[in-house]
């Protein structure tokens, strides 16, 4: 127990002095020049990739949620493996092709990069609210059955609050992995900070690379941090409770 | 009142589940479903809040076919404990407990006087546990939630499936003690399944014995010790059925039957036994050489006179075995 705590605790300080060497490394070289330089061309690029973000997973969430609640109601479970295969099959596909696809479907553009994203965040979110609602134990929604409450209440009084953790760290874990494949949108016309990766990785420059990576990574990581207040702000203050004894008495 | 009319659920491929069930289940009155693992108990138990739906027959719960009312108004009104307390695990104890009032729109003062009311029953201090979760509680605890959570709205008739059955047996004990003891207020109408002879015969009114979906014997915990109707219910009390049925009386029961006097003699040294106490105790007292005779004594530590094994056995004579024909 103690000897695990110290070792998280060194991995953590050397990852951070690694980081500040970076940051160091980067900043007295100019690396991020381009940001100074073209400030308003930065600008754009970060919008478009926001938007490319925010649409895809934004979508994702209002079908991938419903559909998860939807599959796990006894009259649509025979439904389940069909459509955790199709879900299955967008996260296998490499994102690449499915950008290619997409592009040979609806042309160059934002719009072919949109739905390109929004299929290949499905399956976390898809897959993480099963899991969630799956895991509320079997004799909870017995008892609230037994007692009256009809079944939208047990969805919503009992078994949401009760995925509400997993469900969220699905959400969290497509947009995370979202941001970083909407970099490569740039490829399919799509525009983003992915335009600056690639033009570094054409031209050779690390500052157009590292001008556009280093904002990717940063969003990626704000975005992360967020989702974790949003689970405090929206799990349940009992499940937190429960959830924390459980890792500490192990 | 719960009635049973030719009640029969089959399931496909023509498995009998429940086999043409007649049986009442009177107001205020305690009643055990006993029998083996398998045997129907439980189904039994869920058709009468339609949690399993009924093949043939009738089920009327206070008069009113389950078939006329809407399920969820039905079970509103039928307090409702499983076995694993199924307690909310996002939700406060108090809420967990004012689910029920909270669905039929009670107001907030009327719920929090029921809570209070409700954990004082079960000697739980309402205000140390009101914000707590359900994880937060004991095994014991949660059981008791579980089982004033049943009685929230007041509902005449409670379902119980082997609310104790989890609970270790010291625990276990005492809760079923509790239970009686709230039960003597209450005066609900219960339907208790249990697969515990022990614990049938100490809770129930009447026990009704089953065995593949049919009704083996359905009478007092007395008669069926004393008096077992057949084979299968005989060699599911056990061999030692005398022993049991000893439990079924107090050493109060044997005062009374015979009269004794209290005797104003100081004794010393000798072991005492409240009046209240079960018999099987008393006996396990006396063969556990503890003493040759123990004094019996009252609330007040009055003498009432002493008992010896013979006593015992000439008690068990009269009351047991002299009404078996």
């Amino acid at each position: 127990m103690n000897a695990k705590k110290t070792l998280a605790t060194t991995t953590k300080i050397i990852l951070w002095l690694l980081v500040i060497v970076f940051f160091w490394w980067a900043l007295s070289n100019h690396m991020f020049s381009k940001i100074v330089e073209q400030p308003a061309q930065f600008i754009s690029l970060l919008e478009t990739h926001l938007k490319l973000v925010s649409i895809s997973a934004g979508i994702a969430i209002l079908t991938s949620i419903p559909l998860g609640i939807l599959i796990t109601r006894p009259k649509f479970r025979k439904f389940e493996w069909l459509i955790v295969n199709t879900a299955n099959l967008g996260q296998t596909i490499p994102s690449l092709a499915i950008l290619a696809l997409a592009m040979g479907f609806l042309g160059i553009g934002i719009k072919a990069a949109i739905v390109a994203l929004y299929i290949y965040s499905l399956l976390p979110i898809l897959q993480n609210t099963i899991a969630g609602l799956d895991s509320v134990n079997p004799a909870t929604k017995d008892a609230a059955k037994g007692m009256g409450l009809t079944s939208t209440q047990i969805l919503f009084r009992v078994e949401l609050p009760s995925a509400a953790y997993s469900i969220l760290a699905g959400v969290r874990t497509a947009v995370v992995l979202n941001i970083g494949t909407a970099a490569l949108a740039y490829l399919i016309g799509g525009g983003g900070l992915g335009v600056w990766i690639f033009t570094g990785i054409q031209l050779f420059d690390n500052s157009f690379l590292i001008s556009g990576a280093v904002p990717v990574t940063l969003l990626a990581v704000i975005v992360d941090l967020l989702f974790r207040g949003l689970q405090l702000l929206l799990v349940p203050k009992g499940l937190r409770l429960a959830r924390k004894a459980a890792i500490d008495s192990v | 009142m719960i009635e049973f009319q030719n009640v029969s659920k089959v399931y496909q491929g023509d498995v009998k589940a429940i086999d043409d069930i007649n049986m009442t289940v009177n107001d205020g009155e305690f009643v055990i479903l006993l029998g083996p693992s398998g045997c129907g108990k439980t189904t039994l138990l869920r058709m009468v809040n339609v949690l399993e739906s009924i093949t043939e027959g009738d089920i009327r719960v206070q008069g009113k076919s389950s078939k006329e009312l809407n399920p969820i108004e039905l079970r509103r009104n039928i307090g409702y404990v499983i076995q694993s307390n199924g307690l909310f695990p996002n939700m406060t104890i108090e809420d967990n407990t004012m689910i029920v009032p909270d669905l039929l729109g009670w107001d907030r003062k009327k719920k929090r006087n029921r809570f209070n009311y409700l954990m004082d029953l079960v000697g739980l201090n309402p205000d140390d546990y009101r914000k707590r979760f359900p994880h937060e509680l004991s095994g014991g605890q949660q059981q008791r939630i579980g089982v004033i959570r049943a009685m929230a709205s007041d509902p005449p008739v409670m379902l119980m499936d082997e609310p104790f059955g989890a609970l270790d047996p010291i625990i276990r004990h005492r809760i079923q003690d509790e239970f009686l003891a709230i039960q003597q207020e209450v005066k609900k109408t219960i339907l208790f399944v249990s697969h515990d002879i022990d614990e049938a015969i100490r809770m129930g009114d009447r026990i009704a014995l089953i065995r593949e979906g049919k009704i083996m014997q359905y009478d007092t915990p007395t008669e069926i010790l004393t008096h077992p109707k057949n084979e299968f219910v005989s060699e599911f009390v056990g061999q030692d059925r005398v022993l049991k049925s000893m439990s079924l009386y107090s050493v109060q029961d044997l005062v009374d039957a015979f009269n004794l006097e209290s005797s104003k003699q100081e004794v010393a040294d000798t072991k005492m036994i409240h009046s209240d106490t079960s018999l099987r105790v008393a006996i396990s007292m006396l063969l556990n050489q503890e003493a040759d005779q123990i004094v019996i004594v009252d609330q007040q530590d009055n003498q009432l006179g002493s008992l010896t094994l013979n006593l015992i056995e000439k008690f068990l004579h009269r009351e047991v075995k002299g009404k078996e024909r």
